[in-house]
């Protein structure tokens, strides 16, 4: 690694982020054994790991092994990859409330897949996967493009309303392919809100390598992103090649957000929480925030998903739901804060 | 030239005034009378509390502790629209309504005069005629306001103070965004409106030599607490510029009005000019 | 203008009429009295054109036969199917457009309507949660949703503040809610049975479909009585729409006024969203569209209330007939059409321009 900056005492830096960094780890494996556990019909922890390590045909091993281990390794990979692009959303756009969700690229990438299912046939989970990246890229195009125009460049309050402005937009679309396919309401329905009901092992089988390769990108440009969080001048002062980190930022936050929402649809906020959470534990380096903010996002996914899953059984409520209401004291907290400027 | 004092009294006077924002106080324990009939003006260093006192005078900031009595009647017990007919402000920094156009803004300063059912009338006319022709923006009536000058919006903007026809007026910072040709209209402007229509003005500048040139009262302002005040001549000393602002100056008079010039100490040279 | 030196001429404010009787004065602007008239026309033809078209089409003299309360073959399909719809369409609209008005007035800000900041999303969470909690009545849920209206107004007030009140702030904080609203629907949708959520999902994107004298009436009763509240709104909104400074000079009581002018446009934005639910995008499409064809300084009131009820009666004609039989909300036509003219809005750079309403410390 680089030279430590100067006067920093560096040692004690680092392992304060260690602690932390442990301290997140630790989150998540209670957040994943709970996700095991917990549910309709609640399984004690030594059967979970029973079942985990030796297999077995009791019913609770069954459900550990055939239902609710996909789905925790689902929640895991969507929770990672919407921290990561939110992390690299807010550096890229240097924007505190920029989000897959609040930016409606999410919905981009779930509008995207409902058009391809009632119009192109799509079925196949590859088929939504690559559906949802180009959703998912279009619409992040679209609104910074939107955002950037007119005075004063992409400030919060345009890009978050260019953002509502998209995902209204494609709420309609999605509505309207909705009401007059009444047939297919239950395939859709899932497209509206993310959620983690019934994703099974394929899943997160097929999502992973869209998961590396994007977690790559975005991890590739955490220097240049440090750089832009200083203005666009002061990173090109630096001798950081802007438009570079920002084309490969951007496909790595697009391929992230699309295998996200192919996977479990549109769960909102993550990606605005787990970057100021990972910030408030590591500081402002991109290369702690970043896996630091993969740790954190699978955690609130998993906590959302099981409570869904407990608060009126037998119906669940979607993760996505849960996950926006948990999301929105952040955005509250950060606009109060001075943090987001006109 | 620079009378005060020998007036009548004060119609608008700050008696242990107490300005805070949130929990920072600004103005402490504050006493001031303006001079009747005259042009006082306040000076200080950035963050003096000088804009601050000028919110409090015209009833925009409420104060924390201590009052502004206007004819000896709190501020705070009148109500806003009889202030409105008696004590005309411009703020720092005024916003129009998006696609406003010159003479519809400026006929707004008439508002503390009509009614509901009496929405326009000679007397509104003839005001907003009469403003509008003092500060030269006649010509750009039907002009969107959006589209003026940071000079003629700043002019607009104080034909809407005038329509309002006060006897006293408040002047934050009004030759801000003005080039040095309409900084002196606007002065001359003001000079003019106290010396014909024999208005109270309370305005607060940043240059210390134009406040010089065209108050007949000068209040100097240094933390929140007013440091000297008196007539530009008595008030304005090289120790006094020195107490102020932290300048070493000379004070000179000036050559076209004889008021005080000050002029800041020699600029930095290398050690090796000697 | 010619002007000399000596008598300038008589100055007024620019494109008002002035209207006399006695001592009493009142100023009319004249382009937004032609565009009222103009808007009432297309709004009457707009409404026999609904009243006549649709799957059985009648003809518009049997319309008019029907409203006016002569026994006609069609008093059925026109007189109790599509004339309550029609009566529901126009009421709410035309709040819709009144609330948006008086919203982006206080706000200084043509983003803060009611659809943005959260308020529609506060009264369907409210009307939502009622439905899936067995309270179906139409008695009751106006009430529910203008409680719910109130409360998120109220919230995303009390969030936003921050000595003093900053527009932005504002507006993130309220779409922050709109958000969270949005997801403690789906919450109720969830825990309801499927007949409760089937009816209120459609209700929640806002549609006029089933709409009958049920919700005309109380809706209409609720508006006649704010009527007098939007006379004393559209003078005072005059006053409100410069900034702090300039407004707390000229007189007014800006504290009072903007209290008052928000709590009517959330009063009226709730109501109507309690009659048909969130159509989107109306309280801030017809303002904003009014606004432009009157070219007044601040939001003409009639107009928008007048363009509020073409938006909402002309949308739904398509939104019954495109897909039929199956409706499409109507919500999901306007928000066609609304989400594109808020890019527009800020392509062309009018959000970021506005100054702070809040005072700058």
């Amino acid at each position: 690694m680089s030279v430590a900056p100067v006067g920093s005492p560096r040692a004690p830096l680092t392992r304060r982020r260690l602690c932390r960094t442990a301290a997140a780890v630790l989150a998540l494996l209670l957040a994943v054994a709970l996700s095991l556990a917990v549910g309709n019909r609640a399984i004690a922890p030594r059967e979970v790991l029973d079942a985990l390590f030796h297999g077995g045909d009791t019913e609770a091993a069954q459900i550990v092994l055939f239902l609710r281990l996909p789905r925790t390794l689902v929640g895991l990979l969507v929770g990672a990859a919407l921290a990561l692009a939110g992390t690299a959303m807010q550096g890229l756009t240097r924007n505190p409330i920029a989000d897959p969700g609040v930016l409606g690229i999410s919905q981009g990438a779930s509008a995207a897949v409902v058009l391809a299912i009632a119009f192109a046939g799509v079925h196949s989970l590859s088929g939504y996967v690559g559906v949802a990246f180009v959703g998912a890229a279009l619409a992040a195009v679209f609104v910074y493009a939107v955002a950037a125009r007119g005075r004063g460049g992409a400030t919060p309050v345009k890009l978050a309303l260019a953002g509502a402005a998209i995902n209204a937009l494609l709420v309609a679309v999605t509505m309207a392919v909705l009401t007059t396919r009444a047939a297919a309401l239950d395939e859709f329905r899932f497209w509206q809100v993310g959620s983690l009901t019934g994703r099974d092992a394929a899943v997160a089988l097929r999502i992973w390598p869209f998961l590396m390769v994007g977690a790559v990108l975005v991890i590739a440009v955490a220097r240049g992103l440090d750089a832009l969080a200083l203005g666009e001048d002061v990173a090109k002062g630096l001798g950081q090649k802007v438009a570079t980190v920002r084309i490969v930022g951007g496909l790595g936050a697009a391929l992230l957000t699309g295998a996200g929402v192919a996977a479990a649809g549109p769960v909102a906020f993550v990606g605005l929480a787990a970057p100021h959470l990972a910030r408030a534990l590591v500081g402002s380096d991109h290369r702690w925030v970043l896996p630091t903010a993969a740790l954190i996002g699978p955690v609130m996914v998993l906590v959302a998903d099981t409570v869904g899953r407990i608060l009126y059984p037998p119906s669940e409520v979607p993760a996505g739901v849960l996950t926006a209401l948990i999301g929105v004291p952040f955005l509250v907290t950060l606009v109060r804060r001075k943090a987001v400027a006109a | 030239m620079t009378t005060t004092g020998d007036r009548t009294a004060s119609r608008l006077t700050a008696r242990g005034l107490t300005l805070a924002y949130e929990d920072r106080t600004v103005v402490d324990g504050l006493d001031l009378d303006v001079p009747h009939g005259a042009v006082t003006v306040v000076v200080g260093p950035n963050a003096c509390g000088k804009s601050t006192l000028l919110r409090a005078l015209g009833r925009l900031l409420k104060p924390r502790r201590g009052a502004v009595l206007l004819d000896g009647t709190d501020l705070a017990r009148l109500p806003t629209k009889e202030i409105a007919r008696s004590v005309g402000l411009l703020p720092q920094t005024p916003v129009a309504p998006e696609a406003i156009t010159v003479a519809d803004l400026v006929a707004r300063g008439r508002q503390p005069h009509q009614h509901w059912w009496r929405q326009w009338s000679a007397a509104d006319e003839r005001a907003v005629t009469e403003a509008m022709a003092r500060t030269d923006v006649t010509d750009l009536a039907d002009r969107p306001v959006d589209e003026l000058s940071g000079g003629q919006r700043q002019r607009v903007w104080i034909a809407l103070a005038l329509a309002q026809e006060t006897d006293l007026l408040l002047l934050d910072e009004p030759t801000t965004y003005l080039d040095i040709a309409h900084q002196v209209e606007v002065l001359d402007l003001v000079r003019q409106l106290n010396h014909e229509r024999g208005r109270t003005v309370v305005a607060v500048l940043h240059d210390l030599n134009q406040a010089a040139r065209y108050a007949d009262h000068l209040v100097a302002m240094k933390a929140g607490r007013i440091v000297a005040q008196g007539p530009p001549a008595e008030t304005v000393t090289a120790a006094l510029v020195r107490d102020v602002f932290g300048l070493g100056s000379v004070v000179v008079p000036d050559p076209v009005t004889g008021s005080p010039l000050v002029v800041p100490g020699r600029p930095w040279q290398s050690p090796a000019d000697g | 203008m010619t002007t000399t030196a000596a008598a300038p001429a008589p100055i007024r404010p620019a494109g008002y009429a002035l209207l006399r009787a006695g001592p009493a004065a009142f100023l009319i602007h004249r382009r937004a009295a032609l565009v009222a008239a103009l808007l009432t026309l297309v709004l009457a033809a707009g409404c026999v054109g609904y009243l006549s078209l649709g799957e059985h089409v009648v003809a518009p003299g049997e319309v008019i036969q029907v409203v006016r309360g002569r026994p006609s073959p069609d008093g059925l399909v026109v007189g109790a199917l599509r004339l309550p719809r029609l009566c529901v369409g126009l009421l709410a609209g035309a709040a819709f457009g009144v609330a948006g008005a008086l919203l982006q007035t206080v706000a200084r800000n043509p983003l803060a309507s009611p659809d943005i900041i959260g308020i529609t999303q506060g009264a369907s969470a409210c009307t939502v949660a009622a439905l899936t909690f067995g309270i179906g009545s139409y008695a009751v849920l106006p009430y529910l949703s203008v409680a719910g209206g109130l409360l998120a107004a109220a919230l995303v007030y009390v969030f936003a503040w921050r000595g003093g009140l900053h527009a932005t702030r504002f507006v993130l904080i309220g779409i922050g809610f709109a958000v969270a609203l949005r997801s403690v629907t789906q919450l109720f949708l969830t825990k309801g049975d499927y007949l409760v959520a089937q009816k209120a999902q459609v209700w929640m994107v806002g549609s006029l479909n089933g709409r009958g004298w049920a919700e005309a009436v109380p809706l209409a009763w609720a508006l006649l009585v704010l009527v007098p509240c939007v006379l004393w709104a559209a003078r005072a909104q005059r006053t409100v729409s410069m900034d702090d400074d300039t407004a707390t000079a000229l007189g007014v009581r800006l504290g009072r006024t903007r209290l008052g002018l928000a709590t009517l446009g959330v009063l009226l934005a709730a109501l109507a969203t309690g009659a048909t639910g969130p159509v989107d995008f109306v309280a801030l499409l017809a303002p904003q569209i009014a606004r432009r064809l009157t070219r007044t300084a601040q939001i003409p009131l009639l107009c928008s209330a007048l363009l509020g009820a073409c938006v909402v009666v002309l949308g739904d004609l398509p939104a019954r007939m495109l897909f039929a039989p199956t409706e499409l909300p109507v919500g999901v036509l306007t928000a066609a059409i609304g989400a594109p003219y808020l890019i527009h809005l800020l392509v062309r750079g009018h959000s970021g321009r506005r100054r702070a309403a809040g005072g700058s410390a």
